[in-house]
């Protein structure tokens, strides 16, 4: 008979209503909203749903989100002549774009480009005052502010893309356009344009944590699951009391690597990995075409590019012959 | 929540799931191909400089060549010059009578076999300029020959004839217009940015939709790429890349191959690791501007209003025009073999021939902003002549 | 030899698969087992394949060592050494190695009273390492189709494959690929920073229980996953990134040949709408 997993959760247990460790000096907005048991989501993870701390900056937050939400989304439908029905049938492929070269750093017309810095300033405010929430939330409740710093990397690729390198580039039509495929095709011209983000050192560098974290994660997550016949879950208590659980799982990886974490570094892993994605990508980013214009040959001069055997004869730029047309 | 209602919420969502599901996963596969496939390699092996094709594809493109309409016998260049025995020829007054009526049905063969002579002639009197076909397909003899004589750079010896772009139509089935939306104005919303809208010539992409008037009509710099690992004289913007990829998506639809065929993606600029049909392509641009600027514009007072574009500009041509999704056009089957007396150039007039008006002054708007990104040369140096479009006032939407 | 302070109690007999207890001993840290063997016999067979290739090539700089898959024109046989055939051996190796490193977890893992998860999460990886080397030149008839084995040089196979679809980003398995990798280092971000709060609270503070962490998450976003919720979800989002992954490139040749944007024509053109 097949054994069980421990991936859903065949039964489920209710006590009551979990109202949240206390907080000093409720806030005039305090936690709010009814919380509910949800026993879908209870098969995955926890049941209970809310409540929530909506609190002064957090309402800020949402407002200024939702502001550039609504920027964002009218200037896309207005792109499509206010027709509902395109509206949706387009979507994927609607934008809202920086403003053109020509306009530099300057403040460009609202039709021209002011609509997304505008979006852009109502999103960045709203990001900043998230990430005050998320540092205060936790020192409300005792706890690090690990989180925190981790959102700050994360902020750090964000404000690169949209502020920082365009401002060192002296154009916001460099930063990325708001729209599913448009900021895809940004990604791409972005590489096209700066001769292959590939042999940037620091692309490789982020993509190794990206890969590496959804590595670490699958480790780790599966060796909980593991060895949760042993209340492996309960990390806070194996930290501070080792029990079986982090012993098996912790020998599972010895034996099979040599090494292995404990209970809290794992967690360490875990964090810089994830942290170290966004923070090398933002470097990266931030050099290209402020240090470096063309990427394959910076590789070429470190030694980086392989050589393949030619296939065709020797292929000349006809820009270069004499006589060319223009 | 009572049970029952939990247990029916999720029933209902469960099957309105699997359906969509469903439903999705057959549109997918529906519009998907399945092994085999074929391939073509044209690099060292590993690199993936492939193209490949699904057998489907292959036999409707083989299709084209099972299309070309035969060539008549040729004629003798012997007996009386079509000059001396007809009224108001201009460009082919050098071949014979026979040659002539040769090349005439061929032309109806090739552009309109259903229409026939009365398509260009005033049959009445066939030497009356009255129908504005006739003056148009003066000046395309002209560019054929302009095209067979002065870009072998890139049409080689194969060279063209009507059939390469008309294929039996009169108005060939791959021409282009420029498109006013580009610079639309939409009350206080964002001006229309040129991209973001699917179009089929993009391959759906929300890359900018008309590359054409900036690369094709006007002779904007498509190179992207800088030649120095340092920033030092490379001042294209990433919207000018966009604009670049959103010609090349289109070079490579026309042409059924994938961006491969030409480049080592590795390093798109290099051209020592590109392939020979990159340099073939960068003289068919040059032939696409000449073909489009000197003879496609020259006939904008000729077309009448409802063969023109909705900005008022003529039909113009493109790669696909010839090419029609494949790498050569027709197979790389040369029709011009029979017709080199008629048809090689280069271009030919006498002295009475007059040029047709041309194009209304006014450049049609594009939103292509070609304004460098930062000035790299030191203060004082006379900024580059590039007209930054974009920062003109929008052209009111018609 | 060395052992952690508890490791003892644990080092019992049993648990393999294969072989009984002719295999089941240690070596210094590392479990060896039968499938212990298998893995070194691969990976010294195959590392010492690419210290040969690399030696072909003459080059020994680490960034551009390469090592092609034959010529396309082999189809599916077996090509020359020097042309292709390096290729071929070091990709049975490969997948003699891999596959003995999750078959060794799996004793491993008996033989500590675990569940399979790590082998099965393993497995999902060798799928898709499977899929770029066997699955997918297996549909478009030939091994040639395969990535190179070298680190700049595989990134040039990336870059052309990708472009023989003009734009690669368009692809939407990839597009739930990718979703999934950065939904993935988001989640562990927040859970790996959610423990160390709880454990490190900063100065004078007492650490901290899980009622804490599931306060923060509830008073933040209104829902907390839970200890349990999150390593599930974390394998999910894991396993996810990995599989659409492989599909991604399984249909990327076989299944499609065009450019992937024109993939979405079919919404496009929907009857309902233009």
């Amino acid at each position: 008979m097949a054994e069980y997993q421990n991936i859903f959760t065949r039964i489920q247990v209710r006590g009551p209503i979990y109202a949240g460790t206390p907080l000093e000096g409720n806030a005039a907005y305090g936690r709010g909203g009814v919380p509910t048991f949800n026993h879908l989501f209870g098969r995955l993870g926890d049941a209970q749903v809310g409540p929530i701390y909506l609190g002064t900056i957090g309402l800020a937050a949402l407002i200024c989100g939702f502001v550039a939400f609504e920027i964002i989304g009218l200037n896309m439908w207005a792109s499509v002549g206010w027709d509902p029905v395109q509206f949706v049938r387009q979507l994927p492929w609607l934008a809202l774009e920086p403003p053109a070269p020509s306009y530099g750093l300057h403040f460009p017309p609202l039709a021209q480009g002011g609509w997304w810095l505008m979006a852009g300033f109502f999103l960045t405010v709203s990001i900043m005052l998230w990430w005050i929430r998320i540092y205060r939330r936790a020192r409300a409740l005792g706890l690090g502010t690990h989180t925190a710093w981790a959102f700050a990397a994360a902020i750090w690729l964000y404000l690169v893309l949209g502020f920082i390198r365009p401002l060192l580039m002296g154009s916001w039509a460099e930063a990325v356009p708001f729209g599913i495929f448009p900021h895809l095709d940004w990604t791409a011209a972005f590489s096209l344009r700066y001769g292959n983000l590939f042999y940037n050192p620091f692309h490789m560098l982020s993509i190794v944590f990206l890969y590496g974290s959804t590595l670490l994660f699958a480790m780790h997550a599966a060796t909980i699951l593991a060895t949760s016949r042993f209340g492996a879950e309960r990390e806070l208590e194996q930290i501070s009391d080792r029990g079986t659980a982090f012993e098996r799982g912790g020998l599972f990886w010895r034996w099979t690597m040599g090494f292995c974490a404990s209970a809290e570094s794992i967690h360490r892993w875990a964090w810089w990995f994830a942290v170290l994605c966004p923070l090398t990508g933002g470097i990266g980013i931030l050099l290209t075409g402020t240090v470096v214009d063309n990427w394959y040959l910076w590789g070429t001069h470190h030694g980086l590019v392989p050589s393949y055997p030619q296939t065709w004869g020797t292929v000349v730029d006809p820009a270069t012959l004499p006589g060319a047309p223009k | 929540m009572s049970d029952h209602i939990t247990k029916g919420i999720l029933y209902g969502l469960g099957l309105v799931g699997v359906t969509a599901g469903a439903l999705l996963g057959v549109t997918t596969l529906l519009s998907m191909n399945h092994p085999p496939i074929v391939s073509v390699q044209r690099g060292f092996r590993g690199t993936a400089m492939d193209q490949l094709y699904t057998p489907k594809a292959l036999s409707d493109s083989a299709a084209i060549q099972a299309k070309i309409p035969h060539s008549l016998p040729p004629a003798s260049a012997a007996g009386v010059k079509a000059s001396v025995a007809y009224k108001n020829v201009h460009v082919l007054g050098n071949l014979s009578v026979g040659q002539f009526t040769r090349l005439m049905v061929s032309i109806t063969n090739w552009v309109a076999p259903k229409q026939g002579c009365a398509y260009c002639h005033n049959v009445a009197n066939m030497a009356d300029d009255g129908n504005y076909t006739k003056v148009v397909a003066r000046r395309m003899l002209q560019m054929t020959q302009n095209i067979n004589g002065n870009w072998q750079s890139h049409v080689q010896n194969v060279g063209v004839t009507c059939y390469t772009c008309h294929g039996g139509n009169p108005v060939p089935k791959n021409i282009w217009f420029s498109n006013p939306a580009t610079q639309a104005t939409m009350g206080v919303a964002e001006t229309t940015t040129g991209m973001a809208h699917p179009t089929q010539l993009i391959n759906y992409s929300s890359l900018p939709y008309d590359p054409f008037t900036p690369f094709l009509e006007h002779d904007y710099k498509i190179r992207v790429q800088g030649e120095n690992a340092l920033p030092v004289s490379n001042d294209s913007s990433i919207k000018e890349t966009e604009w670049t990829y959103s010609l090349m998506i289109h070079f490579s639809q026309s042409l059924g191959v994938n961006c491969t065929y030409c480049h080592n993606t590795r390093d798109f600029g290099n051209w020592a690791d590109s392939s020979p049909a990159r340099v073939n392509a960068w003289y068919g641009i040059r032939m696409v501007r000449d073909i489009n600027n000197n003879y496609m514009d020259t006939l904008n007072g000729v077309f009448p209003g409802y063969r023109k574009g909705a900005a008022g500009d003529s039909p113009k041509v493109y790669c696909a025009t010839c090419h029609q999704g494949v790498y050569k056009p027709l197979y790389g089957v040369s029709m011009l073999k029979g017709f080199t007396t008629e048809l090689s150039g280069p271009p030919s007039t006498t002295a009475a021939y007059k040029e047709p008006p041309g194009l209304p002054t006014g450049a049609i708007a594009t939103a292509y902003d070609a304004t460098p990104l930062s000035p790299l040369s030191p203060p004082g140096t006379p900024t580059p002549s590039a007209p930054s479009i974009g920062s003109a006032p929008p052209a009111t939407p018609k | 030899m060395a052992m952690l302070s508890f490791e003892g109690k644990y080092r019992v007999r049993g648990g393999t698969l294969v072989g009984g207890d002719l295999f089941d001993f240690w070596v210094g840290p590392f479990y060896v087992g039968f499938f212990g063997v298998t893995t070194i016999f691969f990976s010294l067979l195959g590392t010492a394949l690419i210290l040969y290739g690399a030696a072909l090539g003459h080059v020994w700089n680490i960034w551009r060592i390469n090592i092609a898959p034959p010529d396309i024109s082999y189809g599916l046989g077996f090509a020359p050494i020097k042309d292709g055939g390096l290729w071929q051996a070091i990709t049975i190796c490969a997948i003699g190695a891999f596959s003995s490193w999750a078959l060794r977890q799996v004793e491993i893992s008996r033989k500590l009273g675990m569940g399979y998860h790590v082998p099965f999460a393993f497995s999902v990886a060798i799928f898709a390492y499977v899929a770029l080397v066997v699955i997918r030149p297996v549909l478009m008839g030939a091994w040639g189709y395969g990535f190179p084995y070298g680190i700049l040089s595989h990134l040039d196979w990336v870059s052309n494959t990708g472009y023989q679809y003009l734009h690669f980003h368009y692809n939407p398995a990839h597009m739930l690929a990718v979703s999934f990798f950065f939904t993935t280092t988001l989640a562990l971000s927040l859970h790996g920073s959610l423990v160390l709060s709880a454990a490190n609270p900063g100065p004078g503070e007492m650490m901290k229980t899980a009622e804490h962490e599931n306060t923060f998450f509830r008073d933040i976003i209104g829902y907390s996953i839970g200890t349990l919720g999150i390593h599930r979800l974390g394998l999910f989002l894991a396993l996810s990134a990995g599989f659409w992954s492989a599909v991604c490139i399984i249909i990327s040749g076989p299944f499609w040949t065009a450019g992937w944007p024109a993939w979405w024509g079919w919404w496009l053109n929907l009857p309902i709408w233009k």
